[in-house]
């Protein structure tokens, strides 16, 4: 049920990323400020843009689930944030790159937008140790729905925050007063959000059809009266 | 095509300057991640074929003993 879609989204994932790659290194000119080293803002931006969409989606999941009292959404939210921390660990390491490249530093504790985001990420990093503190599954998924509508109404708010904040030292290439993005660039950027988006929702399904294989597999083996075998997926929510 | 030509003549090689090594680095940190994950999920997936292998052997087993139990049963009936 939950391999529905993966082919073509396997295929369409992997086609869209040669496309933004070609885009990106034989299409998007060089930009006059930082040069090639701009390139990496196809990757980090679309990486810590998607992660962040992702926390959202969990948010959403988790509200679902609450209203619905359906487990399936509370599997929807575990993996949504599960692969938008991912994500999240590409997008800092990108920008850490970046920014040694840019600014001669790996990390510039006076940025709000790097601050921000590496304060959304420990805060999504608190998710597993919170969901493995709680033994009983309904009581686990309640609580791990309950902290990802907040932690994911954080997000939007957060980024708000940053927007307005007054420091200039980050780069701000969208609506800005000296024009934005050319056409080219802008073209580019939205062929990696795509891509980026793509993969991610390639990757949750994967990941929820891997869940939903590993849940038959236990049910099966109740069935049967088998063991059991290792407690591999204790803390993840079992899919069926 | 000519078009591609003509974007790939066009295209700036790879600077080996500053700018060059760190969007290389940046670029294979991605790839590396993805591979991480794939490595994982492969792992798990692996687990989850032996998982099926064994409730398999398992399923097989009890069926041949029922058979083996059905066989002398309709043998005394006879």
């Amino acid at each position: 049920m939950y391999g529905k879609g993966l082919r073509p989204l396997s295929i369409a994932t992997p086609v869209a990323f040669a496309i933004t790659l070609a885009l990106v290194f034989f299409y998007a000119p060089i930009e006059a400020d930082q040069g090639f080293l701009q390139k990496i803002f196809y990757l980090h931006v679309p990486l810590a843009i998607v992660s962040l969409c992702g926390f959202v989606v969990g948010g959403i999941f988790a509200i679902l689930h609450l209203r619905r009292d359906d487990p399936r959404y509370d599997a929807y939210s575990y993996v949504a944030i599960h692969i938008s921390v991912i994500f999240a660990v590409g997008g800092l390491i990108t920008g850490s790159i970046w920014a040694k490249g840019s600014w001669g530093h790996w990390w510039v504790w006076n940025e709000p937008t790097l601050v921000s985001f590496l304060i959304v990420f420990l805060l999504y990093a608190t998710y597993y140790p919170f969901r493995y503190a709680i033994e009983d599954r309904q009581r686990q998924a309640r609580y791990a729905s309950v902290f990802a509508i907040t932690a994911g109404a954080f997000v939007p708010l957060n980024f708000l925050a940053v927007r307005m904040s007054a420091s200039l030292v980050h780069p701000r290439v969208f609506a800005t007063a000296e024009g934005g993005l050319p056409g080219s660039m802008m073209l580019t950027f939205l062929c990696a959000i795509v891509s980026m988006a793509l993969l991610w929702v390639t990757l949750v399904k994967f990941e929820l059809s891997a869940k939903s294989a590993q849940g038959q597999l236990k049910r099966l083996r109740r069935a049967l009266d088998a063991p059991t075998g290792p407690p591999t997926s204790r803390i993840a929510p079992e899919v069926h | 095509m000519a078009t591609l030509f003509g974007w790939i003549v066009a295209a700036p090689a790879i600077p080996n300057d500053v700018g060059g090594k760190y969007v290389a680095g940046a670029y294979v940190v991605f790839v590396v991640l993805l591979l991480i994950y794939v490595g994982i999920m492969a792992a798990k997936l692996a687990r989850i074929e032996r998982g099926l292998g064994e409730v398999a052997e398992i399923a097989e087993q009890r069926k041949a003993d029922a058979a083996g139990e059905e066989k002398p049963r309709a043998e005394v009936k006879s």
